[in-house]
């Protein structure tokens, strides 16, 4: 029975394509049909596989207690020491309670007021007041944290900066807003609201200028406020893209941006500035602990990860389109 | 046509380019471990550079050295900020140099050597067959060894760099003296802050600057400088046979009281915590603030931006002090004394007979000679020598800076520093240098050393950055009035459970191996 099914399925087969192995048959002559598109795509593969998947290779440093001298391969197998020692460590639950707060404080407060401003810019009708406010709007991306902690030190430097004058004269206190733990994820969250909101409307704008006019007519006819539009036309139309920015914006939740921490970060208010990432560097680049940092980088990506499918398997359930 | 076959090719050919960077060439095999016994036939060394550009192949100082070491010196030159990471990659990698410059003794380097990537030099070093090699002060190369074995020969620096620098015409205003005493110093700080030392009339000034960083323990920082003062030792101190943390002593806590004394009563810029260092000099030029505790070399540096600001009375600002006598006695804080060391690796000076050659070589790179081919430049070129003193051509300024900021990073001088000094721009500035050398000479009788420092605890390898920040951060907060005594004790607490404790049980052990 079997036999004459297969042979009838070989002959149809073999009628169709002459070759014995069909599929990589198909595969060649996609190769040859679409040879333009894979040449296009060959930069690209090269790229990952030589600076995203060849590296992968010393990730395995996690797993060993590394010494440079002796090599990766020489270096002894340590298992999931690492990564014991890092979740037991007593400093670990405070790190992620910093870390989570910086990271929920921008997912919840950044992220909706970049869609916000998006939808304040497109409300706007006279395109030049539009252009204009946009490109002011994107400027202070291009400053680099150093710039922008720097600005906030002189701005608010105890003794002499402006705010800390007008602040503190207006509202009658004596507060040190670099150094009090109570204004550091405050001063944290309105760099980030400054430097990035702007910047980050590109993509909803962009979203925005695809909506359907005709949906607008229509909603005038049928008497619908400005709010009105907004509401049930508008936000909508763009809820795809907030959706998978948000998706990606969950992936990156443990990265708060070294850098700015860092540099905000001094003695006095350290307790709540301790994150991952100034974590990383203290033990891994100060003190040369590679195979412990990695580890650490390591866990880091992984719940990364799972966030991702997390929050793509949560947009999926509530009927919404996910990006895998 | 032609393009669609050439592009995959030029990606494969960049592709493997990028390969063979990363695999990093081995084409120095002749360079170092080339046969079994053979005589090495050229030294390559790794350093660190601080000038702009780094010498070429043919600088006439390394072909000065080259000649004076009789096999040629190719010095492979690392920008210092990059200087730790590219250590690991090349320990990693197969190019590894003769003798590399290792800036500090920290993980890497000491489970390197550990595990026999470098050369133990303790007996080669005691032999005396290197006269040039034989260190000035035994103590700062027990210093710089690890756990007492000696792994490099280390860069010399000053020993005694901390002092007080304070308004001289600030001092002469208000009939001051300079201070004798930590309690002079709080009663300097407090007339320069309620007294108007500047005489305007407005109450636009205070008494001590200090900035964020150095604010850490054990960084020579002024809250460091003011705790050996009052006896509190220096990092570690031996009590009844056992090593205990510095800050775990009554003095230390008297100190704190001292410090936040200065703070609370407003002595002090406000911004004491954030302030950026490199704005340092700033409150002490403009007349803000009057007091500032740091390496001597600060007061040089002040004395010429007052040179820049006022040509005529600039030697009338600056007053220079040494330690302060504490309420517990006369204490001085020691740097460590060096700056890194010259190790060299097994891997590639594989023999006894090529370690001896190495470090003939390294001897006589530490003569007179060399010193001042390493210091100075070349003599008649860009500098001359007058009654002793080196003497400059302005006109080759770009190279005499490249020989400070490259070559001398090479100089080891462990048996004495033997260069020339510039040339003082005036009888003040010969006068400031002579009396930077006496406080030292003054200093070093009273200095506090850290009995701690040769040894090397696994644990604080691991967790030192965080154990430091602990009581570090705490100790600002304290004397900033953000915590009381019990904030300090629980900070304490909290230090011995991340491994404090471990480290005092390992350093004590150490301790007790090295006698």
């Amino acid at each position: 029975m079997t036999t004459i099914v297969d042979a009838a399925a070989a002959t149809t087969a073999a009628r169709r394509t002459p070759p014995p192995s069909p599929r990589r048959n198909r595969f060649r002559s996609a190769v040859v049909r679409y040879r333009w598109l894979f040449l296009l795509m060959l930069p690209g593969i090269v790229y990952f596989a030589l600076f995203r998947f060849w590296p992968m290779y010393g990730a395995q440093i996690a797993f060993r207690n590394y010494i440079p001298f002796l090599g990766i391969e020489g270096s002894e197998w340590v298992g999931l020491g690492h990564f014991e020692d890092f979740f037991t460590n007593p400093d670990f639950p405070r790190l992620l309670t910093n870390t989570l707060i910086i990271a929920a404080l921008s997912l919840f407060v950044a992220f909706p007021l970049t869609i916000v401003l998006a939808l304040l810019l497109n409300e706007l009708r006279l395109t030049i007041l539009r252009r204009t406010v946009q490109t002011l709007v994107y400027i202070p991306h291009f400053l680099s944290w150093t710039v922008v902690v720097s600005l906030t030190g002189l701005l608010f430097a105890a003794g002499s900066g402006p705010l800390w004058t007008l602040l503190n004269g207006v509202f009658g206190g004596d507060t040190n807003f670099l150094t009090d733990p109570t204004w550091f994820r405050p001063l944290i969250v309105l760099q980030e609201i400054w430097k990035n909101t702007g910047w980050g409307t590109i993509i909803f704008l962009a979203a925005l200028a695809g909506v359907n006019q005709e949906q607008y007519e229509a909603a005038i006819i049928d008497g619908a406020g400005r709010w009105d539009r907004v509401w049930h036309i508008t936000l909508p139309s763009i809820r795809p893209t907030i959706v998978i920015m948000l998706i990606l914006q969950t992936g990156q939740i443990l990265n708060t941006g070294f850098e700015q921490i860092y540099l905000m970060s001094n003695a006095l208010n350290r307790s709540v500035a301790d994150v991952f990432d100034t974590y990383v560097y203290f033990v891994g680049i100060q003190q040369g602990a590679y195979s412990y940092s990695t580890a650490v980088g390591l866990a880091k990506a992984i719940v990364g990860l799972i966030l991702i499918f997390g929050t793509n398997w949560l947009a999926k359930r509530f009927n919404q389109q996910g990006i895998f | 046509m032609k393009t669609r076959r050439l592009a995959p090719l030029a990606i494969l050919a960049a592709g493997s380019l990028a390969l063979s960077a990363c695999g990093g060439g081995s084409s120095d095999a002749e360079g170092g471990g080339g046969g079994e016994a053979q005589a090495l036939d050229s030294l390559t060394i790794m350093a660190p550079y601080f000038a702009a550009v780094a010498p070429e192949s043919d600088d006439p100082v390394g072909t000065a050295l080259s000649e004076l070491a009789g096999v040629p010196i190719e010095v492979s030159w690392v920008p210092n900020s990059d200087y730790g990471e590219r250590t690991n990659v090349v320990l990693a990698g197969d190019d590894i140099p003769d003798v590399m410059v290792i800036t500090g003794k920290d993980q890497s380097f000491v489970s390197t050597a550990e595990a026999g990537g470098f050369w133990d030099l303790t007996d080669h070093l005691a032999s005396g067959k290197y006269p040039n090699l034989v260190a000035e002060n035994p103590e700062v190369q027990e210093a710089a060894s690890v756990n007492g074995r000696v792994y490099g020969v280390f860069r010399m620096r000053d020993v005694i760099r901390t002092s007080v620098i304070l308004r001289a015409d600030w001092l002469e205003n208000l009939g001051l003296e300079p201070p004798e005493t930590t309690d002079d110093l709080r009663e300097i700080a407090r007339a320069f802050t309620e007294d108007d030392p500047d005489g305007n009339g407005k109450d636009d000034t205070y008494g001590m600057i200090a900035p964020q960083w150095p604010g850490g323990i054990g960084t020579s920082s002024p809250y460091d400088a003011i705790e050996v003062w009052h006896g509190a030792g220096n990092v570690w101190r031996e009590v009844g046979g056992e090593l205990v943390p510095a800050f775990t002593t009554p003095e230390w806590r008297e100190a704190l009281e001292y410090e936040r004394d200065l703070v609370q009563s407003g002595y002090i810029n406000p911004d004491f915590a954030t302030m950026d260092p490199a704005t340092w000099n700033e409150p002490f030029l403009n007349g803000q603030g009057g007091i500032i505790i740091d390496v001597q070399s600060r007061a040089a540096q002040l004395v010429d931006l007052f040179y820049e600001k006022d040509p005529e009375n600039y030697d009338k600002y600056v007053a220079l002090v040494g330690q302060l006598e504490g309420p517990n006695g006369t204490y001085a804080l020691p740097t460590s004394g060096y700056a890194g060391f010259l190790a060299i690796p097994r891997s590639t000076v594989q023999t006894e007979e090529q370690l001896d050659q190495v470090l003939s070589i390294l001897d006589k790179l530490n003569s007179t000679k060399a010193q001042i081919l390493m210091n100075n430049g070349i003599e008649g070129d860009n500098f001359t020598v007058e009654d002793g003193y080196a003497v400059y051509d302005e006109s080759k300024q770009d190279f005499t800076d490249q020989v400070t900021g490259a070559w001398a990073q090479l100089g080891m001088n462990v048996a004495g520093y033997e260069a020339y000094s510039p040339k003082p721009r005036s009888e003040y500035d010969e006068e400031l240098a002579q009396l930077r050398l006496d406080l030292q000479a003054e200093d070093l009788q009273n200095a506090v050393f850290n009995p701690a420092a040769a040894l090397v605890s696994k644990t604080y390898m691991s967790n030192g950055t965080q154990l430091d920040n602990i009581i570090g951060d705490a100790r600002i907060q304290y004397i900033a009035g953000q915590i009381d005594e019990a904030g300090l004790d629980a900070a304490i607490q909290r230090w011995r459970a991340s491994g404090g404790d471990q480290v005092t049980a390992e350093i004590n052990e150490l301790y007790a191996q090295l006698d």
